[in-house]
């Protein structure tokens, strides 16, 4: 078990750096030039050769990678992530303010997502082609055939502009309030240190709109895992033969949505990789300062330090991710070998 | 007996289906009475509702199926029972065991759990008591070793063990009634006959009502006191046992007795060996595989024998005894570790894909599975004709008068031609198979288990077609099977295996009549003839083995029999036994039988 750990990070690690490296040359090799957009317009000889000196472009593509991976001075190895050509500031702590942000989107969407959709899809896997279940059916045709940031957009005219019970979409916290010190960067964690209730409560309001519309759309593929492999669970041999069996039917709720779990389990890992940068539309809606809005802008600046970072954190939170829910799988399901 | 004194009787008893808006009636109407210590068998073809009978008799069906009507347990109709009552008379009065034992148990799940659980929602047992009473019912159906075993998942048992685990869940609360739907079809025959025997004693030792689903009349004939015969979701024949075998009412009673030939003997049998030439030798063949772990499973070790011009030879033994995997070594599905393969005097294990490619035309097989090997997107026609566009020169017209030529040889008509294999029954798709087999006029075929998948009717049939067209065509074929009856009936000789080895050989007659070898003798004793005049339970059975099987993969020093065997010795269990003559065309690998033939 814990060698089986040690090899997936170790392979998990290899995987990563190689990713990075790639992204490295990758984007080096796209025909825009990072210089042009500092030097300004009408720049010198003499300043774009200072500006491609200052950026470390004047290197051989080689000795770049060096620099970035840490052979010279601070770099991944030691746990820089380098300096960002547009703010000055360091890549990472840059991360550290967008990244909490973003987990917390997602982290509330997807428990929000899987507290309706498991139920709701336990409950039409029982009864198929009940009132509820056509009701999903109508649900998944609506929601499925829309993108994301309309659904954003609509909730905000409803619940925002119309009702005027949703707080105005403007970031984590009411513009009135100040922010509680920054400790973990995870405004709902850091009110509660600081025990700014009022701020706890706000930063509460402010994710309601955003977590509405990521789990509206996140629930339409978890239910439907849901129902698939409920339905398949329930008409397996093994529950017939509990009822059969005369157990309780408790006992055999448990066990059935144990059996149903892991393809459940599987897409909920799949679906928080891709939500790691795929929230974007929702954050860029909410004007929610987090780590899609900060890739999307570093790649818009060709800001090359910090596209790198991004996809090094995002690599590796995967990877953890997918550990994690491996070695779940594994507890649930004891035919899954960790060796 | 009069309806008043059954333990269950059903009125009405409807089952259901929705698909959309229409119904699927899988059973119709159904009256059935079961009695306290009677033993009824439940026989039709697959999808007449025998399986959901069994289900339905405990208010139960597939999800999402509907039961309607009345099951009236001691009088009490269940299907008007509220959820707690109903759930303290399923799996409390009635037990069932079900077809896959490895799939009714979850497999997520120890066993020992699985057992305490059904033992404690019947009972007022502390988790601790459960876990005792569990490890003693996996005694109590002889699993030795049940303290290591209660801790297993159902995936590390065999299916032999996993039925037992079954077994021990149904008896744990000692039912009134007990269903058991084609308990023993995934079990090896040995095995089988174990099974029947105990639960025919526990039937009439505790006055249980027995309800066997079965396809095997065997069965029937052997353990049961009335037969009930369904067809389409109704009952059509419901009859005294001894009764029924004299005189079958209907058209499908009489189908059934009439092809399973109960009575006839051999027709083969006392063919004297032959001097017609030599078509296949096989010489120490070979075969191991890698698993998990490094380890090696010995599929088959040291196989020689040989098959002359309109001769058969039956292989015959149970699952994992490595006769499948002769006949993939001989059609080049797979290369032997060591050993030689000659056919009509030119050695073909050793030559290249490419040259043995000229003999495949030589060599057919059919194999078990009909629709697996029918390419489901092909018309018959194209499926029989493909292999004379690979090894025929004819034109389009032959090609065309050829097909249908085989179409009728294996006595199917014209008109499935343009037919997909989905559309027709597996009796049908294996004689599609057989044409294509016989379509090149090969001078060789192995047929393994061709009838094993077959519905009884159609296997009939099949085993009919068979000898027909061995007399017709005077084939040379390996006929692969554990059913023994089937062998007897098509083969010329006979080699018996058991886990790898090749244990006894001989003609149909010599091993049949006189079977030397403990294993063929206790396989030939686990066969339940098609009479219900002479029952296994009424004769002392001695050649019985007991336990399990040993994994291929850790064979013993000695035979490897031995751990079975009734006359095992010391001596059995430590010198490996060679293949010894003891007569013409007759061989044992037991070192007993070779003296007790002196």
């Amino acid at each position: 078990m814990r060698r089986y750990v040690l090899r997936r990070l170790a392979v998990g690690v290899l995987q990563a750096l190689g990713i990075t490296i790639a992204v490295f040359f990758v984007i080096r090799a796209l025909p825009a030039d990072p210089v042009s957009r500092i030097v300004g317009m009408n720049p010198t000889e003499d300043s774009i050769r200072q500006a491609r000196h200052a950026l470390g472009l004047d290197m051989s593509l080689f000795q770049q990678l060096l620099t970035f991976l840490g052979f010279h001075g601070n770099g991944v190895f030691t746990g820089s992530l380098g300096t960002s050509w547009v703010s000055g500031s360091t890549v990472l702590s840059e991360i550290a303010i967008t990244l909490p942000t973003t987990i917390q989107l997602i982290i509330t969407s997807f428990i929000v997502a899987l507290l309706v959709a498991i139920p709701i899809g336990m409950a039409t896997a029982r009864r198929p082609g009940g009132k509820l279940d056509k009701g999903v059916f109508g649900y998944g045709l609506f929601a499925g055939a829309q993108p994301e940031f309309w659904w954003g957009l609509i909730f905000i005219f409803v619940f925002y502009f119309k009702m005027g019970i949703a707080p105005a979409p403007l970031g984590m916290l009411d513009p009135m309030l100040t922010a509680p010190d920054a400790v973990t960067n995870f405004v709902l964690i850091d009110s509660l240190i600081a025990g700014d209730f009022t701020a706890f409560k706000s930063a509460l309001g402010h994710l309601v709109l955003p977590v509405l519309t990521l789990s509206f759309l996140l629930v339409g593929p978890l239910l439907k895992m849901t129902q698939q492999s409920m339905s398949r669970v329930l008409s397996s041999e093994f529950i017939l033969y509990q009822q059969a069996s005369g157990l309780e039917k408790k006992s055999i709720g448990r066990s059935t949505l144990r059996s149903a779990l892991a393809p459940i389990i599987t897409l909920t890992g799949i679906l928080f990789g891709f939500m790691l940068s795929g929230a974007v539309l929702v954050e860029s809606v909410f004007s929610l300062n987090g780590l899609g809005q900060y890739a999307v802008a570093a790649v818009l600046n060709l800001d090359f330090p910090a596209v790198q970072g991004v996809i090094l954190v995002i690599s590796v939170i995967s990877l953890f991710v997918y550990l994690g829910l491996d070695l779940l799988l594994a507890k649930i399901d004891p035919r899954i070998l960790v060796k | 007996m009069t309806p008043s004194e059954a333990l269950l009787s059903t009125r009405g008893l409807t089952v259901k289906y929705p698909y959309g808006d229409v119904q699927n009636v899988v059973i119709d109407e159904l009256d059935l009475d079961l009695y306290p210590g009677q033993i009824v068998g439940l026989l039709g073809e697959s999808g007449s509702g025998k399986s959901s009978l069994a289900l339905a008799l405990m208010g139960l069906a597939r999800h999402p199926g509907v039961v309607s009507g009345e099951v009236n347990f001691r009088g009490k109709n269940l299907l008007k029972m509220d959820d707690e009552e109903l759930r303290q008379i399923r799996g409390n009065s009635i037990g069932l065991i079900t077809q896959k034992p490895r799939q009714a148990l979850d497999p997520l799940v120890n066993v020992g759990k699985q057992i305490s659980r059904v033992y404690r929602a019947h009972s007022h047992a502390s988790k601790a008591d459960a876990q005792v009473r569990a490890i003693e019912l996996l005694r109590s159906v002889g699993i030795n070793d049940a303290e290591r075993r209660v801790n297993a998942f159902p995936h590390e048992l065999s299916g032999g063990m996993a039925q037992r685990a079954l077994i021990s869940m149904a008896l744990s609360v000692e039912p009134d009634l007990l269903i058991a739907d084609e308990p023993t079809s995934g079990l090896d025959v040995t095995i089988q006959a174990q099974f029947l025997d105990r639960m025919w004693e526990r039937a009439r030792d505790a006055n249980i009502a027995v309800l066997i689903v079965t396809q095997d009349l065997g069965i029937v004939a052997n353990y049961c006191d009335r037969i009930v015969i369904m067809e389409d979701g109704k009952i059509i024949e419901d009859r005294i046992t001894t009764e029924f075998f004299a005189d079958p009412h209907t058209a499908y009673g009489k189908k059934l007795i009439l092809a399973s030939g109960a009575g006839t003997k051999s027709s083969n049998a006392d063919v004297a060996i032959t001097t017609t030439p030599e078509i296949l030798r096989v010489t120490d063949l070979r075969k191991t595989f890698e698993v998990e772990g490094g380890k090696r499973l010995q599929a088959v070790s040291k196989a020689s024998f040989q098959i002359h011009k309109g001769r058969s030879l039956g292989l015959v033994g149970e699952s994992g005894s490595g006769k499948t995997t002769v006949g993939r070594l001989i059609l080049r599905l797979a290369d032997p570790d060591s050993g030689e393969v000659w056919f009509k005097g030119e050695r073909i294990d050793s030559i290249s894909p490419k040259e043995f490619r000229k003999y495949r035309s030589k060599i057919q097989a059919v194999f078990q599975d009909p629709f697996d090997s029918l390419n489901p997107r092909w018309p018959i026609e194209r499926v029989i004709r493909e292999p004379l566009d690979l090894h025929t020169e004819m034109s389009k017209a032959e090609k065309g008068a050829r097909v249908r030529e085989l179409v009728s040889l294996v006595g199917l008509t014209d008109d499935i031609l343009p037919l997909r294999p989905g559309s027709l029954s597996a009796g049908q798709q294996q004689r599609v198979s057989l044409a294509r087999a016989l379509a090149t006029e090969p001078e060789f075929l192995i047929l393994d288990e061709p009838t094993s998948a077959l519905p009884p009717a159609a296997r009939a049939d099949m085993i009919l077609l068979l000898k027909s067209l061995q007399e017709r065509l005077d084939l040379c074929f390996i006929f692969i099977s554990h059913d023994l009856s089937t062998v007897r009936e098509l083969c010329h000789d006979i080699a018996v295996m058991y886990l790898s080895e090749i244990v006894e050989m001989g003609t149909s007659e010599q091993v049949f009549s006189a079977p030397s070898h403990p294993y063929t003798r206790a396989l030939l004793d686990s066969v339940l003839f098609h009479d219900p005049s002479s029952r296994r339970v009424d004769r002392t059975v001695k050649a019985e083995l007991e336990g399990e099987i040993p994994s291929p993969v850790d064979l013993p020093a000695g035979c490897y029999l031995a751990a079975r065997c009734p006359m095992a010795e010391q001596r059995c269990r430590d010198d490996h036994q060679a293949l010894i003559e003891i007569g013409p065309s007759r061989s044992v690998r037991c070192w007993k039988s070779v003296e007790a033939s002196k």
